[in-house]
C-alpha cells in the first residue's frame, strides 16, 4: 500500500542486463551480502557490483524454438487488475504488438495507498509532472521518546519524493495503454480456467460492466494465451493457481482535513513515527496528500489491535492536526513476501499479486510498475512480438531477472527492518542514526534512483561504529529502563 | 458507541526529584490502573475538543477490519494527558549545567534523568511538538561514562565465568592426560576447546540465549527462502536458485 520513502538504504542493482541468463555473479552479490555483519549496512554497497545506468531495452530474441508459431493471429495475454502493474504490463505487451486485454472492476478506483513515488519512476515512465500533486522534500522521523530528527538536507533542488493520487496514476497508465493498442475492459475477474492440453488457451470468466447501468454485469469468458495476475493483494489469479499465502500487514489509514496554517507545515514535509506505541513492527505516518494528510500505521503481528495503534499515532501527532476533520477511513493488506509460487503455466503474478512490496518501509507503486514492465517484455520477448506462442520457460525469464535485479534492495531492507524495528531501543537508535548526513545521502540516492552510489569505505566504517554505538546505548538504557518499576 | 476514556499515568515510586502531578479528567470516575494496563477507550462527551471530528465515514471495501466500533460522534482523547517535565530538561535536552559535582558532569545522573524520561514516555506517549522539539542525542554522553556504567559489570561477570571454566577444565584435562597448561597451550585440539569455551561464555550469558539463537538463525535465513519457494517446485530444466 503505501510506497514510503525509505529512510533507511536500500540497495538494488539497477537497469536492465542485457542477458537473460543467469550468472554466477548474483552469488557473488549474494554472499558478498552474507559476509558483512548487520551492522555495516551501508557497506553493503562495496559487495554488490553494480552496474550501468540503466539502458534501454536490448530484446535478444531467444523464444523457444520449439513453441509453435501462431497462425492467424498473434499471442492474446489477459491481464487482470489495472493498477500500476497492470497499467505498465499492458502498455508494454500492446507496444511489442500482442493482443492485450486488461480487465478491471473499478475504473475510478481510489485504492487506499502512501502514494510516494521514487524520482526514477518518473523518469523510467515517462510521467508528466502533474500527475504529482506534492513533491516532498523534507521528512521528520520521530523515536518513541519523541526525538525528532530532520531528514532532508542532502537532497539537491530537483529531487524530490513525488506523492500521487493513485486513481489519477492508474488511469493515466491504463489510458495510456489503452492509446497503445490494449484494449480495457471493466469487469470483475471470477475465476481462471486452466487448459486441459499444452497448448489450449486459458479461458477467463468475468463480470462484464461494459454498457451496464446496472450493479450486476453480465457474465462473458475471455480466451487468452497468457494471463498476468496484477490484481492486488487478495488477488483472485494467485487463487485460481494455487500460489499460496503470504504473511500480510494490514495498513490503516485517516484521511484528514486539516486546517490550512496546520496543512501548511505539511507542504512539502512527511512525518515517521515509530514507537510500540505506534506500532510494534512497522511505522505511523503522517503522508500530505493533494489538500490533506493521511494518518496511518500499520502492523503484522498484531493485526487486532490496529485501532489502537491508530489512536497512539493520532495522539503523537496531535499538536499537528489539531481540529482536523476525518474525511475517509481506509484500510489494506500489504504483503509482507511473495508468494510461495509466483508463475504456474503461462500464467505469471506481478505487483502486489506476487508480493513485491519491501520491508521495512512497504514501497509497492514502483515495484509493482517495473514487475508488471519486466514481465510483459519477457513474454514479448519469448513470443517475437506475439509471433510465437508462449512457454513457462520464457515466463520464468522474468522472474529471474526480477529476483537478480532487486532481490538485493529487498534484502537489505529486510536485515534493515530486522535490526531497527526490533524493539522500541532500536527504533531510537534508528532515529539518532537518520541524523547523520552520510546515512541520509546514501538513503535518498539509493530510494530515488534505485541504484547504489559506492560511499567511501572510511565513511561506512565510521557509520557502523555509530550504529553499534547507538544500538548499544539504547538497550543499555533499555535494560536500565526495566529495573526501574519492575 | 461511547466508551470510557481514560488514561492514567503509572505512578513512578523511586523518584524524588520527579514531580508527577496527574491531572484528573472531568469525568467523575477514575480508575487507576497498573501501569501494565493501560487502556486507551473513546469518549464521547468530553468538553476539550481535540481530536478531528468524523463527518463522514467510509470504509474501503477491501478492509478487512470490522469497523464496529468507530460511529459519527466520536471524539477521540481525553483532558490534557500528563506531560513529561524536569527542571533539568530545558528546550529539550538535558541542562548539563544542572548536572555538574565538583565541577564535572555527573554523566550516571544524566543517564538516570533519560532513562527516567524514556519510561514515563513509554508509559505515556506524547504529542510531538513543533513548538518544543526534543533534541536530545545520547551520544554526548561520552563512551567511557558508558563503558564504565554498562560493560565494565558484565566484563567481569563473563571474564569471572571464563577464569571458573578456564581453572575447572584445566585441572580435569591435566589430571586425565597429565599435559600441563603450559603443554596444554600448545595443542590444536586444547586451543579448540578454549575457543569453544570463550565462545560459549560470550554468546550464552542467559538461559534463554541458547533459543534465542537459534531464533535469529532461522531468522535470518526465513526471507531468503521465502523468495526461493517459487523456484523449489521446478522441472529439474530450471533449477536455479538465487
Amino acid at each position: 500500500m503505501a510506497s514510503i520513502a525509505a529512510i533507511t538504504p536500500h540497495f538494488s542493482t539497477s537497469g536492465d542486463r542485457k542477458t537473460p541468463n543467469f550468472r554466477p555473479q548474483a552469488h557473488q552479490t549474494f554472499i558478498g551480502l552474507r559476509k558483512t555483519t548487520l551492522e555495516n549496512h551501508p557497506s553493503l554497497s562495496q559487495s554488490l557490483t553494480l552496474s550501468n545506468p540503466p539502458k534501454p531495452h536490448k530484446f535478444q530474441i531467444s523464444a523457444a524454438k520449439s513453441s509453435p508459431k501462431l497462425t492467424g493471429r498473434n499471442l492474446r495475454v489477459a491481464i487482470v487488475g489495472g493498477g500500476p502493474a497492470g497499467g505498465a504490463a499492458a502498455e508494454t505487451l500492446a507496444k511489442g504488438g500482442i493482443e492485450t486485454y486488461l480487465i478491471e472492476r473499478k475504473l475510478d478506483n481510489c485504492k487506499p495507498c502512501g502514494g510516494a513515488i521514487p524520482l526514477c519512476m518518473v523518469d523510467e515512465f515517462d510521467l508528466p509532472l502533474d500527475i504529482i500533486d506534492r513533491r516532498v522534500t523534507k521528512m521528520k522521523m520521530i523515536s518513541p521518546s519523541n526525538v525528532a530528527v530532520d531528514v532532508g538536507r542532502t537532497l539537491k533542488p530537483h529531487e524530490y519524493i513525488g506523492m500521487v493520487r493513485r486513481e489519477v496514476l492508474d488511469s493515466y497508465l491504463r489510458d495510456r495503454a489503452s492509446e497503445s493498442g490494449a484494449t480495457v475492459i471493466n469487469g470483475l475477474f471470477l475465476k481462471l480456467d486452466l487448459p486441459q492440453n499444452t497448448n489450449d488457451p486459458y479461458v477467463l470468466h468475468y463480470n462484464g460492466y461494459n454498457g451496464n447501468t446496472g450493479k450486476v454485469g453480465e457474465k462473458r469468458t475471455l480466451e487468452v494465451d497468457a494471463v498476468i495476475g496484477a490484481d492486488g493483494a487478495n488477488s483472485r489469479v494467485a487463487k485460481s493457481i494455487c500460489a499460496g499465502e503470504y504473511d500480510y500487514a494490514i495498513a490503516f489509514q485517516e484521511r484528514i482535513k486539516i486546517p490550512d496554517e496546520k496543512m501548511a507545515y505539511y507542504e512539502d514535509l512527511a512525518e515517521m513515527y515509530v514507537g510500540d506505541d505506534v506500532s510494534p513492527d512497522f511505522y505511523g505516518w503522517v503522508f500530505p496528500k493533494c489538500d490533506h494528510v493521511a494518518v496511518g500505521t500499520g502492523t503484522v503481528t498484531h493485526k487486532g489491535e490496529i485501532k489502537k495503534f491508530q489512536l497512539a499515532t493520532r495522539l503523537r501527532a496531535k499538536e499537528k492536526i489539531f481540529g482536523g476533520k476525518i474525511i475517509r477511513v481506509e484500510a489494506h493488506p500489504i504483503p509482507e513476501h511473495p508468494r510461495p509460487r509466483r508463475l504456474s503455466g503461462r500464467v505469471a503474478l506481478v505487483g502486489d499479486a506476487a508480493g513485491y512490496v519491501t520491508k521495512c518501509s512497504g514501497e509497492g507503486i514502483y515495484f509493482a510498475a517495473k514487475s508488471g514492465r519486466m514481465c510483459a517484455e519477457a513474454i514479448v520477448e519469448g513470443s517475437e512480438n506475439g509471433k510465437r506462442m508462449v512457454e513457462e520457460r520464457d515466463l520464468r525469464k522474468y522472474l529471474e531477472k526480477w529476483d537478480k535485479t532487486y532481490w538485493p534492495t529487498y534484502k537489505v531492507l529486510d536485515i534493515l527492518q530486522k535490526v531497527f524495528y526490533r524493539s522500541n531501543p532500536a527504533k531510537e537508535a534508528f532515529v539518532e542514526m537518520c541524523a547523520d548526513d552520510y546515512v541520509q545521502k546514501m538513503t535518498f540516492d539509493s530510494y530515488l534512483y534505485k541504484r547504489v552510489v559506492p560511499g567511501s569505505p572510511l565513511e561506512d566504517l565510521k557509520l557502523a561504529v555509530n550504529t553499534i554505538g547507538s544500538l548499544v546505548r539504547a538497550n543499555a538504557l533499555r535494560r536500565e529502563m526495566d529495573k526501574i518499576n519492575v | 458507541m461511547s466508551m470510557a476514556a481514560l488514561y492514567s499515568p503509572s505512578p513512578i515510586r523511586t523518584l524524588p526529584t520527579f514531580s508527577a502531578k496527574p491531572y484528573f479528567p472531568h469525568k467523575p470516575y477514575l480508575l487507576y490502573q497498573s501501569k501494565k494496563n493501560l487502556t486507551l477507550t473513546l469518549t464521547r462527551a468530553v468538553n476539550l475538543e481535540e481530536k478531528p471530528e468524523k463527518s463522514e465515514e467510509a470504509l474501503d471495501d477491501k478492509s478487512k477490519i470490522k469497523e464496529d466500533s468507530l460511529d459519527s460522534n466520536v471524539v477521540v482523547g481525553t483532558t490534557v494527558l500528563p506531560k513529561f517535565e524536569d527542571s533539568r530538561w530545558v528546550g529539550g535536552t538535558w541542562d548539563l549545567k544542572q548536572f555538574t559535582e565538583d565541577g564535572k558532569t555527573n554523566w550516571d545522573s544524566v543517564i538516570d534523568a533519560e532513562v527516567r524520561r524514556r519510561k514515563w514516555l513509554e508509559d505515556n506517549p506524547e504529542s510531538s511538538s513543533n513548538d518544543a522539539p526534543v533534541v536530545f542525542d545520547t551520544s554526548i554522553i561520552p563512551w567511557w561514562a558508558w563503558v564504565k556504567r554498562f560493560h565494565l559489570p558484565e566484563a567481569e561477570l563473563l571474564n569471572g565465568r571464563a577464569a571458573m571454566i578456564g581453572f575447572f577444565m584445566a585441572y580435569l584435562v591435566d589430571s586425565l592426560t597429565g599435559v600441563g597448561l603450559v603443554d596444554q597451550m600448545g595443542n590444536f585440539f586444547c586451543k579448540t576447546l578454549l575457543f569453544i569455551a570463550v565462545v560459549g561464555v560470550l554468546l550464552i550469558r542467559k538461559n534463554e540465549d541458547l533459543e534465542n539463537l537459534k531464533k535469529l538463525l532461522d531468522e535470518s535465513t526465513f526471507y531468503d527462502k521465502q523468495w526461493q519457494a517459487t523456484w523449489q517446485d521446478d522441472t529439474p530444466s530450471n533449477s536455479k536458485k538465487d
